[in-house]
């Protein structure tokens, strides 16, 4: 026997018959959903992968934060390499009427080395590719600054000490920059125009980068030769390990939103386990005459199996095809943060039809696999090989396919068993909710007369309304999670934070600038300090040297590899508090001692007693710890991790900081302190704020589509079970009908049924949205988050509507036939 | 496998069959025997519950006696496994059921090609339409099962039986489902497709008309198989 020509045609009649819509539908989503993520991360993979030299800006780069010394370029051009120097830093550029922190990049002819800029004449227009960099005098800038500062090509902007003219747009510039700089608008100067702005003074917060690009051989010679000469001071940085922290943001979003997608799965997963044992019982009566016509089990299984790898093709094919939609729509939403994409690759699709083998294989093949043992004297005894589906046997198999699929997404053991029992919990509260929810209908209906019939449809099908809340549950909790609880948070965050809170710093202050400064904001009426800051390097902890690799985690050998801000103070600053040690006397004449803030502390595993080497400007600066403070980061004043008495940091270059509130209608000032000081940089926190919550509603958006896949896959659930049964259904409606029952009394009996299912669901959605939200506040975020009672309004009101309707919709055509075709229909099954 | 000698098509030795119930063993029938010959056709009746479609089921080898054995074309079916039954039934028997059986999915050609495509046989498609005409289905060959009337679909499961050219048919109340008018006309069919391709045709009925049909009318009454 031809088992896939069977396979197809039998299929094809399922199809026909509307006996697979449910199952395939719920595959279709569930592929969607994975394959949608898969589209997205394959893109903006195939933007950096494969474009890691361009990334770089070449095949290797020197980075510093001090000039790089020529001879390093000068080796490389020797070993015929091409080199080109770069310099970034933040800084504000101005027009006559406003402000805007911008990420500067000052490039050298040649830059970059490897990619190419892509620029154009106007914001929406074309782009093409340049091997040009910005002509002297200058800017080329990213398109939202022009948007920002409501300008166009040709107009002026103030950088520092100069004035400049903007020629062009610059579209993408390969070599990102990380930190909080990925977030302002870029901007791209000539080199040799630097000097003249007086932006970059000794101390200031820049990046010296010397980029190296040619033949591999050389490349590798000319990296030999100079790493012994670098230090400490000077990293070598090699394409892929250009933008770690990018990088690593990346690839966590890539696995939550893969992650989130199998969400969709689970549920969908339940609506197959509900659907699949119905379908199956159909074909009892097919597979026995099969059996009895001389198919053997053996040809059976094949069959089978076909069947079920083509459905999961199909499905593949449809949900592949939706998710590229579902794709494109995550990318609209993304726009701002995302490079161009190169176009997609066929993989994710390749994705989608292997998530949907492995779904299918988990969910439904056990199940339909069980029809090969049907008793072929079925044929002459219709009751043979009805409990062929009983047992637990098959919701193993479900769960360790749902498992291989998280494994899979989250790349980790450990993280997908998290997950897994994370999700499997949720779901095991849900349907416990479900149940006692169900018990106490059960019970009402037992002691109040009229309301039993109203309640009779939830109370007789106890099994399938508790897995049917349990699952639109899951899927309405996830959308009030990311809507309503999200709104709450972002709300009492702010909430915490004062209405004075500082909205502007000033960082890059040089000394000699320092006291005329503090005076013109102390003439302005700003109350507000000036503080010493100088950039030091941890270099030991009592005898130890320090390097990053001491410490396992990825924050902490950022922590330890980036230079420290260490300032020094008299008083103790009011938003700290002393938890541990003395602060030293406030005369100024205090021992050499450090305070350290507790978490920090922590962090690096140190404590009151412990000596601290640090290195700046070439020397060493060694203290003991006196204290440990709390700091309270979000008042927004400036903070330091490491502090000393006057006295100790005093040689140390330094450069001042300062942060003040500056009221909305007062931005004047701004205009005024940066043509004053042109190489102090501004940092406007309400904007950066801005950046942060826009970047946060973008992607929480991204998520919120993941979401609604879930609920869909909630009604999908909802109408699995419906169609379960339907029979049943049919029946009583028919036998109320037949015993006089009017229609509309049907029809407020389903309404009934369904408000109550709908509101059950959103009751337990709310409720564990709240307690969700209550425990990320107060465990993840130290919030002080109250329960938000409207959730469970929400919940139960959007439930009850969105359950409705579904569920009359799907089963109008139920109560309008007569009583006699239903009975008839019942008895044909 | 144990060969027989003579010219008997099915035989039944002592055969016995038990259900283990709630309230304790029931046994249908014991020590039940049967000789059937090539080419005889034979009809056994029997009340409701006298246990017929069982014989039927054992003697199609869809089901194993708890006592006994049957040896159909020279080979001992209960030594069997259930895939090596199935492979015996489609090389050496035909069905036809009161409620027809055909696959809704499959068109009247597809139905009746199943069982020579489940052997393998290359030539199913020919064959299967050769057996149509026969059953003078020529011209809806195409149709699929809800596109056909009662009668036909039954006359489509009467090519499917014979289209594998079994030496044994075996129909449980063919003409059940039809009204007295078809139901006349499909026996005259299976009757006559029998006489040309010299099938055994057991056939269990209720029905005493169809019966007088065969030549030997053999009564299952108290476990007994009893010559009418």
């Amino acid at each position: 026997m031809n088992g896939f020509r069977y396979a197809l045609r039998l299929l094809l009649r399922d199809w026909r018959a509307g006996e697979l819509r449910l199952l395939a539908l719920a595959l279709v989503l569930a592929v969607t959903a994975i394959t949608a993520v898969a589209w997205l991360a394959d893109r903006v993979a195939l933007a950096t992968e494969g474009r890691a030299a361009e990334l770089l800006g070449g095949d290797r780069a020197l980075a510093a934060s001090d000039p790089i010394p020529d001879h390093f370029a000068e080796q490389a051009r020797e070993l015929g390499l091409q080199a080109a120097r770069t310099v970034r830093f933040p800084s504000v550029v101005l027009t006559e009427e406003r402000t805007s922190l911008t990420a500067v990049r000052a490039v050298d002819p040649g830059y970059p080395l490897r990619g190419a800029l892509q620029v154009g004449d106007d914001p929406d227009g074309p782009r093409q590719e340049t091997d040009d960099i910005p002509a002297r005098g200058e800017l080329w800038v990213e398109p939202r600054l022009l948007i920002q500062l409501d300008i166009g090509l040709g107009d002026q902007l103030e950088l520092g000490a100069e004035v400049f003219t903007v020629s062009r747009v610059l579209f993408l510039e390969p070599s990102a920059g990380g930190g909080f700089q990925n977030l302002a608008p870029r901007v791209m100067m000539n080199l040799e125009d630097l000097a003249a702005t007086g932006l970059v003074q000794q101390g200031s917060r820049v990046t010296y980068e010397l980029l190296v690009a040619g033949d591999a051989g050389a490349v590798g010679q000319w990296q030999n030769q100079v790493r012994p000469e670098l230090g400490e001071t000077i990293s070598l940085e090699a394409p892929g390990e250009g933008q770690p922290a990018v990088q690593q943001v990346m690839d966590a979003a890539k696995r939550f939103l893969g992650l989130s997608a199998l969400l969709t799965v689970v549920v969908g997963g339940v609506a197959m386990l509900l659907t699949i044992r119905h379908y199956a019982a159909r074909h009892l009566d097919r597979v026995a005459v099969m059996r009895c016509l001389g198919a053997t089990e053996r040809q059976i299984a094949v069959m089978l199996t076909w069947k079920m790898v083509l459905l999961g093709l199909f499905t593949a094919v449809a949900g592949s095809a939706l998710g590229y939609g579902v794709h494109l729509l995550m990318l609209g939403l993304l726009a701002d943060l995302l490079p161009s994409l190169p176009p997609p690759s066929v993989r994710p699709a390749l994705v989608g039809v292997f998530s949907a083998q492995v779904i299918l294989l988990g969910f439904a093949l056990p199940t339909i696999l069980r029809l090969r043992r049907v008793p072929p004297l079925r044929v002459l005894r219709r009751d043979l090989g009805d409990n062929l589906f009983r047992g637990w046997g098959v919701y193993p198999v479900a769960l360790a396919a749902i498992f291989l699929l998280m494994w899979w997404q989250a790349g980790e053991l450990v993280l997908a068993l998290y997950v897994f029992l994370a999700v499997l919990g949720t779901l095991a509260v849900l349907a416990l909710g479900a149940g006692v929810i169900i018990l106490l209908l059960r019970r009402t209906r037992k002691t109040r007369g009229a309301v039993s019939l109203l309640l009779s449809g939830i109370a007789r099908r106890p099994w399938t309304n508790t897995i049917q809340i349990m699952a639109l549950g899951l899927g309405l909790m996830a959308l009030l999670l990311l809507s309503v609880v999200r709104q709450d948070l972002l709300a009492t965050w702010q909430d915490r934070v004062p209405p004075d809170a500082a909205n502007y710093f000033l960082i890059n202050i040089q000394p000699e600038e320092a006291g005329p400064l503090g005076e013109l904001l102390a003439d302005q009426g700003l109350d507000t300090q000036v503080y010493p800051m100088v950039r030091g390097r941890l270099v030991g902890i009592n005898e130890h040297r320090v390097r990053p690799s001491d410490y396992p985690e990825a924050r902490t050998q950022r922590l330890v590899a980036r230079e420290f801000n260490l300032s020094w103070v008299d008083e103790l600053p009011q938003d700290n508090r002393l938890v541990a040690g003395d602060w030293w006397n406030g005369d100024g004449e205090s021992e050499p001692q450090f305070s350290m803030e507790l978490e920090i502390a922590e962090r690096l595993g140190v404590d009151v007693g412990d000596t601290l080497h640090f290195e700046a400007g070439g020397e060493r600066y060694s203290a003991r710890i006196t204290s440990l403070r709390e700091v309270q980061w979000d008042s927004f004043n400036v903070n330091f991790f490491v502090v000393s008495p006057p006295g100790l940091l005093d040689d140390a270059p330094a450069t001042f900081i300062t942060s003040f509130y500056l009221p909305p209608e007062r931005q004047d000032l701004l205009v005024r302190l940066v043509r004053e000081f042109p190489s102090v940089t501004l940092i406007d926190v309400n904007s950066i704020l801005d950046t942060v919550r826009n970047i946060m509603e973008q992607g929480t958006r991204v998520v919120e589509l993941m979401a609604l896949l879930t609920l869909l896959s909630g009604l999908v659930v909802l109408l699995a079970a419906l169609q379960v049964t339907r029979e049943e259904r049919q029946f009583e409606s028919a036998l109320l009908r037949s015993l006089g029952g009017r229609r509309q009394l049907i029809r407020r009996l389903a309404t009934t049924e369904f408000v109550l299912l709908g509101g059950a669901a959103g009751l337990l959605a709310g409720v564990g949205a709240a307690v969700a939200g209550y425990v990320m506040a107060n465990a993840l975020f130290e919030l002080d988050y109250a329960f938000n009672p409207w959730l469970v309004l929400i919940g139960v009101i959007s439930g009850a509507v969105v359950v409705t309707l579904a569920g009359l919709l799907a089963t109008r055509r139920l109560y309008r036939v007569s009583p006699m075709r239903l009975l008839k229909g019942a008895e044909e099954g | 496998m144990t060969a027989v000698n003579g010219n008997s098509v099915l035989l039944t030795e002592n055969l016995g069959m038990v259900f283990h119930g709630p309230n304790g063993d029931i046994r249908l029938f014991q020590d039940l025997n049967l000789r059937i010959e090539s080419g005889e056709t034979v009809a056994i009746l029997g009340a409701s519950g006298s246990g017929k479609s069982t014989l039927l089921g054992l003697l199609a080898g869809l089901d194993v006696p708890s006592e006994g054995r049957i040896v159909m074309g020279g080979t001992d079916i209960t030594a069997l496994s259930e895939d090596e039954r199935a492979m015996l039934r489609g090389r050496q028997l035909g069905f036809v059921f009161q409620a027809f059986h055909l696959l809704s999915g499959l068109t009247a050609l597809e139905n009746v090609m199943l069982p020579l495509e489940l052997a393998g046989d290359k030539t199913a498609e020919p064959r299967s339409r050769k057996a149509l005409e026969q059953v003078g289905l020529a011209d809806r060959t195409g149709h699929y099962p809800q596109q056909l009337s009662g009668g036909e679909q039954q006359r489509v499961a009467i090519a499917r039986a014979f289209v594998t050219e079994p030496s044994l048919l075996l129909a449980d109340e063919p003409t059940g489902n039809l009204d007295r008018a078809t139901g006349h006309k499909v026996q005259d069919l299976l009757f006559e497709l029998n006489q040309a391709h010299g099938t055994t045709l057991v056939l269990v009925t209720h029905d005493p008309e169809l019966a007088a049909r065969c030549q030997r009318v053999l009564t299952l009454d108290n476990g007994q198989l009893v010559a009418a």
